[in-house]
């Protein structure tokens, strides 16, 4: 796919392949309220390299979702503010034109949403659901696009394609439904797949048939995904690295196995330690969170975490930790002035999360 | 838990089966278990299974086919509607989702008196009283929350509202339908510690269901596992985890994921989705995935066998302790 | 343990001007009409035919018909007849069709089927036919009419109801209370009519706007209110002849009717959005 590019974007291409896919700088992404403004990404910063697993966790209001809508450019344009910049092989996202937009969208970057049922058009067959991004967005013939729409509908595991293919959604079942989603994300080759919660809701056994179809898919592919999820279980396993947000900001980002071995942010640990785990026996109590995520139209000053942290300090209430490195770790960033001691990250308790 | 030789609540081969046009549907294939005074029964199983439909045909609010429940020896299968109506106070139901569980248009006070003004059990301030006892009991302020409408809370509080409201009557038998699974992480662990106080606060005894296994052995003593209507494995909670007898109960477990890189990343075993209910497969229900399925499994029904203390599985080759 | 509730108390977003003036009006509208023998009118019905099709004077602000009845007298005392007969033929439908769509949606079952049926097979009949055939047969007193049309009103008030009603029926609060041992009646009441009420407030108002439509439509046909009896659709048939003598006598009614109807559909739509606003919240 990338040898019959167009006049228009050989160069950017040619230069782009050696660089990071996807580049985001102090993103800020504001919604107008009748209450006020409301600031879901506040100044985050990433970058994604080609063909990497990149898992977003946060709880709901952490703005993990509105940051992937906005990496793909889909949030309404009316009552939104955006500054900052998304560069996507060279080509700016934020207030980018809908023409831009509409050549990007299913083409090079493609998106799986968390309710199937809702992110399909119930009466239209599968067929035409996935072969309409094929039509636009390449040469093929209708029977061309046919053929491929079966053949991916195969890959992503569904038996008999050929029939399934005229199929209406409410006649598949959940699990599949959520398949010929990920069929539909990935019928142009994407470069990127945004999955905001792809398996929240399915039952866990199709969860984890999912997941292992996403990470195969990938390697095959060789395509970058975002994994949005509030279940550090999905993330643990299935990607390279982690970004951890809280009110709006990126916390802590770090490679999975360093995050999970050596965790320096509070609210990081306290997410794990509220997780029950099925290796724990029964009855163990779990440490909970206090109190709730902070209103985002009025943020409290300082670390928006400090409330509800067992380590917060006046300075914390005070003024607001910037994001810096690990002295270990270049590649471990974390906001936090009280960060947890390496090595004892999993093992420093407190109870004052005991009801 | 209390070692007692009569159990708390009793249901005994429960059918409940729907028309779905001209088909019937038997979402509970009869199924019995018992759960003793104290003691929290999870109930897990893939979506389908029958398992709320379990917990509705226990407190009726689905009508059971056929079988019995009783709870303290007392039948609720065949009592009249307002003997009926009398029974429900000793058994309630917590549901999943907490903004469609509170009516929208009352004061959180009015929610959580409900069953007090229905029972006419307390009026005035001795009414009010109550109210704000249970309201302090799940944590929340009586002073902020009482005249507040559900819209002004969030999915936890929500749900904090609504076991606020299910134990105002003393019930014996709570009943928690996927009572955390629309919650976040944070906020799922603080109702699990909920639950657990509360539980021995008031001396509940609790049928948990649930599609969360890690959730479901957190809070359970014994766990049942269910599939397309019957049940296929009870056991106490740490033995099931630690040695799953049936091959379901095994595949269920290696799909769990776990916060933890250092584990593989978990690989089912099991294909596909369960077959329909409409017309589920003869003799065992599970041999249409299972990896051991032969012959006699589809001959013939395995029936729930005890094969260590208080450890039962319905299989015909189930995998046994060394 | 969780801090008490900290969510701020959303307010309420203020109605509006708009509102307000309409709410004004209807009311306005509502005073003169129950005030109008004691506020020394003219008598609607007698005229003074010396002064035939005149021009607004001081005497008759809004001028005098073709007999020489005072028009604004007669625009008044006209109100009456759209009031009774709007919210009179509204308040008969919505107790039926809105009793019957609460218990449908609430009962399902055969209950459901049963009524469901029925209102298809009402609905299926042309209404304002059916209407212009009994009131042509059994004769058009004020109370028949609003009777006649109150029950033609019913099965599209029950459907609105039933589908209001179905949103909420199926909800875990329902299933609760049952649980709770609640009995049907009691849900009913309680738990699924203040759910409902938005819909039924809002809808009433612009069923109300929609009926005196029809009076003007009977009138039209002649099959209002017996002569001289006023209604501001009677006044605006007669003036049809005289649409070019005396354009007075069309505009007044028909200014009172329009924005009557304007305010009534105003104040159910701003209550409507106003409700739906604050369900969106949840």
């Amino acid at each position: 796919m990338s040898n019959d590019t167009t006049a228009t974007d050989a160069f950017p291409q040619a230069e782009d392949l050696s660089g990071p896919l996807l580049t985001v700088k102090d993103l800020r992404t504001t919604f107008s309220t009748p209450r006020g403004d409301l600031t879901a990404v506040d100044g985050v910063s990433l970058e994604l390299g080609r063909g990497e697993t990149l898992g977003i966790v946060g709880e709901s209001g952490s703005g993990k979702t509105v940051l992937s809508r906005s990496i793909m450019g889909l949030l309404p344009r009316s009552k939104t503010t955006q500054s900052g910049s998304i560069l996507f092989e060279g080509t700016e996202i934020v207030d980018a034109p809908d023409a831009t937009l509409r050549d990007i969208w299913g083409a090079k970057i493609a998106m799986v949403f968390q309710d199937p049922m809702t992110s399909l058009n119930p009466v239209v067959r599968i067929e035409r659901q996935i072969t309409e991004s094929l039509r636009l967005h390449t040469t093929m013939d209708k029977a061309e696009a046919k053929a491929t729409a079966i053949s991916l509908l195969g890959q992503v595991g569904i038996p008999s394609p050929a029939e399934r293919v005229r199929a209406y959604p409410f006649q598949l079942s959940g699990g599949m439904r959520q398949r010929v989603t990920i069929a539909i994300a990935l019928a142009c080759s994407p470069r990127l797949l945004l999955a905001d919660e792809p398996t929240t809701g399915l039952d866990v056994t199709v969860q984890a048939q999912i997941l292992d179809l996403l990470s195969s898919l990938q390697a095959e592919r060789h395509m970058a995904v975002i994994l949005v999820t509030h279940d550090l279980g999905v993330v643990a396993t299935r990607t390279d690295r982690i970004a951890v947000m809280y009110a709006g900001h990126i916390v802590e980002m770090a490679s999975t196995r360093r995050l999970f071995a050596s965790m320096a942010m509070p609210y990081t640990q306290a997410l794990l330690k509220s997780t029950p785990r099925i290796s724990d026996p029964s009855h163990t109590r779990l440490t909970a969170i206090d109190g709730r995520p902070p209103d985002l139209i009025n943020p409290p000053t300082g670390c928006a975490f400090a409330p509800r942290c067992d380590y917060a300090t006046e300075q914390c209430r005070i003024e607001a930790p910037p994001l810096r490195t690990a002295p270990e770790d270049p590649t471990h960033l974390f906001a936090c002035w009280n960060p947890l001691q390496t090595g004892h990250a999993g093992t420093v308790t407190t109870a004052k999360g005991e009801l | 838990m209390s070692a007692e030789s009569t159990p708390l609540l009793t249901v005994n081969d429960l059918v409940v089966s729907f028309k779905k046009g001209r088909q019937v549907v038997q979402a509970v294939a009869g199924i019995s278990f018992d759960v003793f005074e104290g003691e929290t029964l999870g109930l897990v199983g893939e979506s389908g299974c029958g398992k709320s439909t379990t917990g509705r045909a226990i407190v009726r609010i689905e009508e059971p086919t056929s079988g019995e429940v009783a709870v303290e020896g007392r039948q609720l299968t065949g009592l009249g509607r307002s003997e009926l109506r009398k029974a429900r106070t000793s058994i309630q139901m917590i549901f999943q989702d907490p903004v469609s569980s509170l009516n929208p248009r009352r004061r959180v006070k009015d929610i959580v008196a409900e069953p007090l003004d229905i029972w006419k059990t307390a009026e005035g301030a001795e009414r009010d009283a109550i109210v704000r006892e249970m309201l302090e009991a799940v944590g929340l302020d009586p002073d902020v929350a009482g005249e507040r409408f559900p819209r002004e809370f969030s999915g936890g509080q929500c749900q904090r509202i609504s076991i606020a409201r299910a134990l105002v009557m003393k019930p014996k038998v709570l009943i928690c339908d996927e009572m955390v699974s629309a919650l976040d992480v944070s906020v799922q662990a603080q109702i699990l510690n909920l639950v657990e106080d509360l539980k021995a606060k008031y001396g509940l005894t609790l049928v948990f269901i649930a599609h969360d296994l890690a959730v479901v052995k957190n809070v359970s003593d014994r766990v049942a596992v269910m599939y397309l209507g019957r049940l296929c494995e009870v056991a106490p909670s740490d033995d099931l985890y630690a040695l799953p007898a049936h091959p379901y109960t095994q595949a269920l477990l290696s799909a769990v994921v776990e916060p933890d890189p250092e584990k593989a990343a978990s690989h089912v075993a099991l294909t596909g989705e369960p077959p329909s209910p409409i017309n589920p497969p003869s003799g065992c229900r599970f041999r249409t995935r299972c990896p051991k399925a032969e012959e006699r499994c589809a001959t013939e029904v395995p029936e729930l066998r005890e094969i260590a203390p208080r450890h039962q599985v319905a299989c015909h080759f189930p995998t046994l302790r060394a | 343990m969780e801090p008490k509730a900290v969510v701020p108390s959303r307010k309420r977003k203020p109605l509006g001007k708009v509102f307000w003036i309409s709410v004004g009006w209807i009311g306005l509208v509502f005073l003169l009409a129950i005030i109008a023998s004691w506020i020394g009118l003219e008598d609607p019905n007698n005229g003074d035919y010396a002064l035939i099709n005149a021009g607004p004077s001081w005497g008759h602000p809004f001028g005098t018909d073709d007999l020489g009845r005072d028009i604004l007298s007669r625009v008044i005392y006209g109100a009456r007849v759209s009031l009774i007969v709007g919210f009179g033929a509204m308040a008969i439908g919505m107790t039926l069709g809105g009793t019957l769509g609460m218990i449908a949606a609430y009962r399902r079952g055969a209950v459901d089927t049963l009524v469901s049926a029925a209102s298809y097979v009402m609905l299926a009949f042309p209404a304002l036919v059916a209407v212009i055939a009994i009131v042509a047969f059994w004769g058009h007193e004020i109370w028949k009419i609003t009777i006649i049309v109150g029950i033609a009103s019913t099965p599209l008030v029950y459907r609105v109801i039933r589908a209001a009603t179905l949103s909420y029926a199926t909800r875990e609060f329902v299933t609760a209370a049952k649980a709770q041992g609640a009995t049907d009646t009691r849900i009913l009441t309680r738990e699924l009519l203040p759910n409902v009420l938005p819909t039924v407030i809002s809808y009433f108002l612009i069923g109300v706007a929609t009926v005196i439509i029809l009076e003007g439509a009977l009138a039209f046909l002649g099959l209002s209110v017996p002569a001289p009896t006023a209604s501001w659709g009677n006044m605006i048939n007669e003036s049809r002849t005289y649409l070019s003598d005396n354009p007075w006598l069309a505009l007044f009614p028909s200014l009172a009717m329009f924005l009557f109807l304007i305010a009534l559909n105003l104040v159910g739509d701003t209550l409507r959005q106003s409700f739906d606003v604050q369900e969106s919240k949840l």
